[in-house]
C-alpha cells in the first residue's frame, strides 16, 4: 500500500503534516460509492495551495455531490520529491493517499504564471504523460486548468486536455455530469473532448490550429471537430445565492493565509488599465451584507480558526461595507476573533472606516498609489489623487500610525524618469506632511516602505498592446528610484528584473512556449517563484534550444489589428474597449468607475442589462 | 475559572502534528466545541493550554496530558464528549478531570516500540550487552550545550520479547517531568554506535505517564 511506503520516509522530511492529510474539514468517502474522482492540484506547496480561497470552494462544492470525490493534490518540497523519485512514490491525493493518475480528472488552478513548470514536475511525479497528445485513448486521466492564467492559456495548451474558462462552481459540475454519462456509455478520451467542448467555458486547445506570418505573428485559427470559434468564460449570475463553503479544510501545519476567508464582493468596478483581475473577474457583483455576516459566523464556528478575513479585490468598494464592519468587528470582538481587511482603497478611506479599523490593529498601513505622478496615475486610470493620498496619510498619522506602506510599479506605459523621481517626491512630501502634524504620534519617527514591482502586460487589460521595458531600462530605473529617495526614512524593495521578464512572456506567450516550458522544466527549472529556486540562465538557455526570441513576447509592441494569441477566447470585455482604454491611456485620459457611468466594456452582454440599479 | 485536566490520545494521522503545531490544534479544536475557554486578561487576551510534557514528532501515545481552563462549571464526560465530536482524525479525549496532583509530580513515562532487524537474534544479544554495560553514554543537548551522560542507570526494561521473525518488542520507563527529561532516541543512538546489525525502530508510542513511585500520574 502507498500510505505505507510513504509513512516510511515521512519523519526524514520538514513538515511531514503537510503530506499525509487527516485534516479536520477534510473528506473521506467511499471508493466503491464514487463515480468519478477529481484531483485537485495547486502546483505549488501545501502552505501556499491550501491558501487559495478557489480551491476551497470547489472542493466543498464536489464534495458535496455524494457520487462525486474532490481531493487535495500539492507540489512536495525539494526534500520529499527527492524521497518520491527514490522510492517510485507517484504524486498522490491527500484524502486518499491514492495515486493522482488513476483519478478521472486530474485539475490544476493557474494563478501565477511562473508556477507553470510545477504543473509539469507534478505530472512528471504522477507518472502522467506531460503532453496531452501522449495519453490514452481511453476516458480517464482527463487534465484540466482554471483559474485567472487560463485567459490565455496558450503557453500550456499542450500540456492540458481542456481548460475552464471563468468561474468554476457551475460548469465543474456539468464537466463531471458529462465525464459521468459518457464514462458508462462507454466513450473515448476523444468523444469526451468532443462533448466537453459544446459546454460554455469549456476550451479544448487540440481543437484549434494556429497558422503563423513569416514575421512570427498570428496568421489565423481554424477549428477541428466543430469546436466553437470563440469560447465564452462562464460567469456567476446570482452571486449572493452562489455555493460557498461552510467549512474549510484546517490544517496542522502553518500556511500563508491561514485564517477563515469570506467572499465579499466579485469583480472590480474601478478599471485600472493595468490590472488583469479587474477586468477577467467581471462584471462586479456583491454579496449582501447578511450573507456575509452568516457565512462568517458559520465558518468560525465550523472551522474553530480565531482570525477571519474579507477577500475581494476592493472590500471597500462594497456598498454595504460600513454595515458589515460595525456587525462583523462586534462579533468578532465578542468571540475573541481577529479581523484582518485587506484591499483598502485611498480614495475611500475615511475616519469612520479608519476608526473601525483602528479597533482590530494598528500596525501599519499599506496603500497602492502605483505611480508617482498624476499624469501617469491617470494614464493607467487608478483613479486617485495626491490631496486623497495625503489626506489618507493624514488620518493615519493622526490616527498614531506611524509606518506607511507604498506600492508603486515601474515601467508604466509612458511613463519617463520624472515619473520615478517622482515616486520619491511623493514619498518626501509624506514625510514632509508628518512632521507638519501637531497631533502627530508623540516622540516617533515616520517610515514609509516603498515596494516597486516592474510593470507586466497582460492579456485582457488596455496595456495588452503594450510591451513591457527592456532590462536595461527596468535596471536603469530602479538605480534612479533608489538614488533620489531619501534614505533615512524610507526603504525601498524591488523585484529582480528577471522574474517579470519571464512572468510578461508566459503571460502573453502562445502555442509556441510549450516546448520552451518543457526545456526549461527538463534543465530542472521549477518553483520559478521561490527566488532560490528560480534560474534565469536555464530559462534562456530553453528559449534558445527553441529558437524562441523573448523580446519578441516580451518587449514588442502590438498593434491594435494583430490577431493575440488569446482572441478566440470571450472574457465579455471586447477589443474594441481595450483599444479605446489604450488610446485614453496614451492620452492620460481618465475612465470613471463603473457606478459612476458604464463604460461599455462589453459584459453586460452576457448578464444582460446593467451592472448596478 | 475552572482548572482542569485532559488524558488524550494521539495515534494515526495525528502523530504527524508537530508539538508547536498541536497547541494551535487544541485552541481549533475547542473552540470548534463551543466550550466557554478562559482568557487570560490584558492586552494580548489568550487561552491557556498546557501540555505537561512534549512527544516527539512520529510517536503515538495514549496517554497525553492537557490542562486547560473554562469559565464555567461542566460535567466532565460532556467537555469530553464535545471535544470529541470536533477533535481531528486520530486523536480522541480519554477522560476529563479536576488537576489532582502538581505537573511537577511527573518523573517518568513509559514507551513502547519495535526493534526490526533481518538478524534479530544477534541485535538482541547485543541490546542485552549494551543495556548490560557498565555504562551507556550517550550525547545530549541541553540548554547548557551538548552533554555526554550516562543514560544506563536511568532506563527501566518493564518488558521485552521478540515477536515473529524479525521483531524485539520493548517497553521502557525513563526519566520525563520538569527535571530529567530522556528520550527513547537515546537509547536508539546508543545501539546504532554499539551494535554493527543494521535495525529500524518502528511503532514508537508514548504508553504511560508516572509519578516516583510508578503510580500513574492521571
Amino acid at each position: 500500500m502507498l500510505r505505507e511506503k510513504i509513512e516510511k520516509y515521512l519523519l526524514d522530511v520538514q513538515k511531514p503534516s503537510r503530506y499525509i492529510g487527516g485534516e479536520v474539514g477534510s473528506i473521506i468517502k467511499d471508493k466503491s460509492e464514487i463515480d468519478v474522482r477529481f484531483a485537485f492540484c495547486f502546483p505549488d506547496t501545501y502552505d501556499i495551495g491550501m491558501s487559495h480561497l478557489g480551491m476551497k470552494i470547489l472542493y466543498s462544492l464536489t464534495n458535496e455531490r455524494k457520487n462525486y470525490w474532490c481531493e487535495r493534490c500539492f507540489a512536495p518540497s525539494e526534500d520529499f520529491e527527492k524521497i518520491m523519485r527514490e522510492n517510485d512514490i507517484p504524486l498522490y491525493a491527500l484524502e486518499s493517499l491514492d495515486p493522482i493518475k488513476d483519478f478521472d480528472f486530474i485539475g490544476f488552478t493557474m494563478q501565477y504564471e511562473l508556477s507553470y513548470t510545477n504543473v509539469l514536475n507534478m505530472l512528471d511525479l504522477a507518472g502522467i504523460p506531460i503532453y496531452s497528445r501522449d495519453r490514452t485513448e481511453e476516458l480517464t486521466q482527463i487534465v484540466v486548468a482554471g483559474g485567472p492564467c487560463v485567459c490565455n492559456p496558450e503557453p500550456l495548451a499542450d500540456f492540458f486536455d481542456l481548460f475552464i474558462l471563468g468561474e468554476g462552481e457551475e460548469v465543474n459540475l456539468e464537466l463531471m455530469d458529462l465525464y459521468n454519462k459518457m464514462k458508462k456509455q462507454g466513450a473515448s478520451r476523444k468523444d469526451f473532448l468532443r462533448e466537453a467542448c459544446k459546454i460554455q467555458g469549456i476550451y479544448v486547445p487540440e481543437f484549434y490550429k494556429f497558422s503563423y506570418k513569416p514575421d512570427g505573428t498570428i496568421e489565423k485559427v481554424e477549428t477541428t471537430d466543430n469546436a466553437p470559434a470563440l469560447v465564452k468564460k462562464r460567469i456567476i449570475k446570482e452571486f449572493d445565492k452562489v455555493y460557498y463553503p461552510e467549512n474549510f479544510v484546517v490544517p496542522f501545519t502553518e500556511i500563508v493565509h491561514d485564517r477563515v476567508s469570506v467572499e465579499v464582493l466579485r469583480g472590480c468596478l474601478r478599471g485600472c488599465r493595468f490590472c488583469q483581475a479587474g477586468f477577467i473577474y467581471r462584471p462586479f457583483r456583491e454579496k449582501k451584507a447578511d450573507t456575509i455576516v452568516n457565512q462568517t459566523r458559520c465558518l468560525c464556528e465550523n472551522t474553530g480558526y480565531d482570525e477571519v478575513s474579507l477577500a475581494s479585490l476592493s472590500t471597500s468598494d462594497h456598498s454595504e461595507i460600513t454595515p458589515i464592519l460595525s456587525e462583523l468587528i462586534e462579533y468578532t470582538a465578542d468571540e475573541k476573533i481577529t479581523l484582518s481587511l485587506p484591499s483598502l482603497r485611498v480614495d475611500n478611506f475615511s475616519e469612520e472606516l479608519l476608526e473601525k479599523i483602528k479597533r482590530v490593529r494598528k500596525s501599519g498601513l499599506t496603500f497602492a498609489p502605483e505611480a508617482g505622478t498624476q499624469r501617469l496615475r491617470d494614464a493607467i486610470n487608478k483613479n486617485v489623487t495626491e490631496e486623497e493620498i495625503m489626506n489618507t496619510c493624514r488620518i493615519a498619522f493622526e490616527g498614531g500610525y506611524t509606518a506607511v506602506k507604498l506600492y508603486f510599479m515601474m515601467g508604466l506605459p509612458t511613463e519617463t524618469d520624472d515619473d520615478i523621481k517622482g515616486i520619491a517626491e511623493l514619498s518626501q512630501r509624506i514625510i514632509d506632511l508628518y512632521y507638519s502634524l501637531q497631533n502627530k504620534p508623540k516622540g516617533k519617527g515616520v517610515q514609509i516602505s516603498i515596494s516597486c514591482a516592474t510593470f507586466v502586460p497582460k492579456p485582457f487589460t488596455p496595456f495588452e498592446f503594450e510591451g513591457q521595458d527592456t532590462r536595461e531600462m527596468i535596471e536603469h530605473k530602479q538605480k534612479l528610484l533608489l538614488d533620489s529617495v531619501n534614505r533615512k526614512r524610507v526603504k525601498v524593495s524591488y523585484h529582480d528584473a528577471n522574474v517579470s521578464i519571464l512572468e510578461v512572456i508566459l503571460a502573453k506567450g502562445d502555442r509556441r512556449l510549450c516546448d520552451v516550458i518543457y526545456t526549461a522544466w527538463k534543465k530542472g527549472c521549477k518553483f520559478d517563484s521561490w527566488s532560490e529556486y528560480f534560474r534565469f540562465d536555464k530559462w534562456v538557455e530553453a528559449f534558445g534550444e527553441c529558437g524562441v526570441d523573448m523580446s519578441f513576447y516580451a518587449n514588442r509592441k502590438i498593434p491594435y489589428d494583430e490577431i493575440l494569441p488569446w482572441e478566440h477566447l470571450d472574457y465579455y470585455v471586447s477589443k474594441e474597449f481595450f483599444i479605446r482604454e489604450n488610446k485614453k491611456a496614451h492620452g492620460f485620459e481618465t475612465t470613471p468607475h463603473c457606478r459612476l457611468r458604464c463604460t461599455g466594456c462589453g459584459v453586460n452582454r452576457e448578464t444582460g442589462g446593467k451592472c448596478f440599479d | 475559572m475552572i482548572r482542569l485536566r485532559a488524558v488524550f490520545e494521539k495515534k494515526d494521522r495525528a502523530k504527524y502534528i508537530s508539538h508547536l503545531d498541536l497547541n494551535r490544534c487544541m485552541l481549533r479544536t475547542f473552540r470548534r466545541s463551543g466550550l466557554p475557554i478562559w482568557y487570560t486578561e490584558g492586552f494580548h487576551s489568550h487561552p491557556y493550554f498546557s501540555f505537561a510534557l512534549a512527544l516527539s514528532l512520529g510517536y503515538e501515545s495514549s496517554c497525553e496530558i492537557l490542562d486547560f481552563n473554562l469559565n464555567e462549571e461542566i460535567p466532565f464526560d460532556e467537555i469530553r464528549d464535545r471535544l470529541n465530536a470536533v477533535m481531528p482524525y486520530g486523536m480522541k479525549i480519554i477522560s476529563v478531570g479536576e488537576q489532582v496532583q502538581k505537573i511537577t509530580a511527573i518523573a517518568k513515562a513509559e514507551y513502547n516500540f519495535s526493534i526490526k532487524s533481518e538478524d534479530i537474534t544477534g541485535l538482541v544479544t547485543d541490546i542485552e550487552n549494551l543495556l548490560n554495560g557498565k555504562e551507556i553514554l550517550v550525547e545530549k543537548k541541553t540548554k547548557k550545550g551538548i552533554q555526554t551522560v550516562d543514560i544506563k542507570p536511568y532506563i527501566e526494561v518493564v518488558t521485552c520479547e521478540v515477536s515473529g521473525a524479525d521483531t524485539y518488542n520493548m517497553t521502557v520507563r525513563l526519566p520525563a517531568g520538569t527535571q530529567k527529561n530522556y528520550n527513547p532516541s537515546l537509547i536508539f543512538t546508543a545501539l546504532k554506535d554499539f551494535t554493527e546489525i543494521p535495525f529500524e525502530v518502528t511503532d514508537i508510542k508514548r504508553t504511560g505517564i508516572l509519578c516516583a513511585d510508578n503510580r500513574s500520574f492521571v
